[in-house]
């Protein structure tokens, strides 16, 4: 992994030089609603026999009770499971604690299920490893998301922000009786925007997300907007360009690039963005 | 806690639809930051070559066109930049009725000082 100290990241395999802080240096709690802080949980024992341990904090949120949330501490047995933060997850679900609820499916990082915040970061859990955290390790669900219960984030809003922007071939000409051509530079250009499987992790960092979310479309939409826009064979640019030009929905961004930083497929979503607002300027002037 | 209205997850997120505008205000910002380079490189020397002067020969050098243009066209650029990155910085973080309050007396505060500023150059070039 290259270390670097350049101001733009390109791609989250950019390690930086001089590590960020694992969290900005507020009190824990501070200015959270009563009902979201965060309490100390109980501590799960490793088993007994147990040679090599680690301690995970995790957060837990039941809403079938009215207590608050609470970091629980699970001491897993690294020597009983896989490499991966996902493995020590299942690992937790299957021998400790059956209650512990988080969403996975493929274990290779290709369905965007287990997207959560990883020692600070947000991540795919199945593409973490263990090894790569810190002692203790920490767990949180995506940030900014209402939680539905423990490591599972309501993406509601974040889908249909996504439906918005009509992801989708869109073409007036009518569809041709074999398949739609395309000259093999032209598909180049959708090298790093197709591989978004949508984990949200990038809309989940963003600091303009957080503060207007209502109304900022966010990296993950953002980069899946510029997708179809830079497909060759869509005929809808002028259309997509008119719904995305406005001071909230693609204005917002202020090229902060926590959403490069952290996007556990490697893409740019600062760099699709920049390049919408420079297709507006082609289109101005 | 935030009780939401009744609507569907699309509703939402369409919400009042695209304003259609928005490329102008961030298009500007940038034209003015290019504009603004050289005469803020301009002041900065300016005022390092100036530390031992007096005041009327400060005066006596701002009194040059040269210098008049400059600081004319420093000001103006200054406080148009200043007004379009306040703007964005207001409407980022303030959710509430205060939000177009804070813009308009943001703008007026703006053009006040570019004002000031302006007519206590020209007053000084003009020998007023």
């Amino acid at each position: 992994m290259p270390r670097t100290n350049a101001f733009i990241v390109r791609a989250s395999d950019q390690v930086p030089k001089h590590p960020l802080l694992k969290r900005f240096p507020v009190p824990r709690n501070f200015g959270v609603t009563p009902g979201s802080r965060i309490e100390r949980g109980r501590t799960w024992a490793a088993p007994a026999g147990a040679v090599r341990t680690k301690a995970f904090e995790i957060y837990r949120y039941d809403p079938d009770g009215d207590d608050n949330p609470r970091l629980d501490t699970f001491e897993v047995d690294l020597d009983a499971c896989g490499p991966m933060v996902l493995d020590v997850l299942i690992w937790i679900k299957n021998n400790v604690d059956p209650t512990l609820t988080f969403r996975r499916s493929c274990r290779e990082g290709i369905c965007g299920s287990c997207a959560m915040n990883i020692d600070g970061t947000n991540w795919l859990a199945c593409t973490r490893y263990i090894e790569e955290t810190g002692a203790p390790a920490q767990i949180y669900p995506l940030a900014n998301m209402r939680i539905i219960k423990d490591l599972v984030p309501d993406l509601t809003h974040v889908l249909a922000q996504y439906e918005m922007i009509e992801p989708w071939l869109q073409t007036t000409t009518p569809a041709p009786d074999r398949e739609r051509l395309q000259a093999p530079e032209d598909r180049a250009k959708l090298d790093g925007y197709y591989e978004c499987i949508l984990c949200f992790c990038c809309t989940s960092g963003c600091p303009s997300h957080w503060w207007n979310g209502d109304r900022f479309l966010g990296p993950a939409a953002l980069l899946q907007a510029w997708r179809w826009l830079t497909d060759s064979r869509d005929e809808a640019a002028g259309e997509r360009l008119d719904l995305l030009e406005d001071p909230f929905r693609l204005y917002r961004c202020h090229t902060i690039l926590n959403c490069t930083r952290t996007c556990p497929k490697g893409l740019n979503p600062g760099k699709a963005i920049a390049e919408i607002k420079k297709m507006i300027v082609d289109r101005q002037s | 806690m935030t009780r939401y209205r009744i609507q569907t997850p699309l509703g939402r997120a369409v919400g009042l639809g695209s304003a259609k505008s928005g490329f102008g205000h961030w298009w500007t910002e940038r034209i003015t930051a290019i504009a603004l380079v050289l005469p803020a490189i301009w002041f900065a020397a300016s005022l390092i070559a100036h530390t031992g002067t007096d005041y009327e020969t400060f005066i006596h050098w701002l009194a040059k066109p040269i210098n008049t243009v400059m600081m004319v066209l420093l000001l103006v650029t200054l406080f148009w930049h200043a007004a379009l990155g306040l703007q964005v910085v207001i409407e980022d973080y303030v959710h509430s009725v205060a939000k177009i309050w804070a813009l308009i007396v943001m703008r007026f505060a703006c053009f006040a000082l570019a004002a000031v500023g302006i007519i206590a150059t020209l007053r000084i070039a003009l020998g007023a």
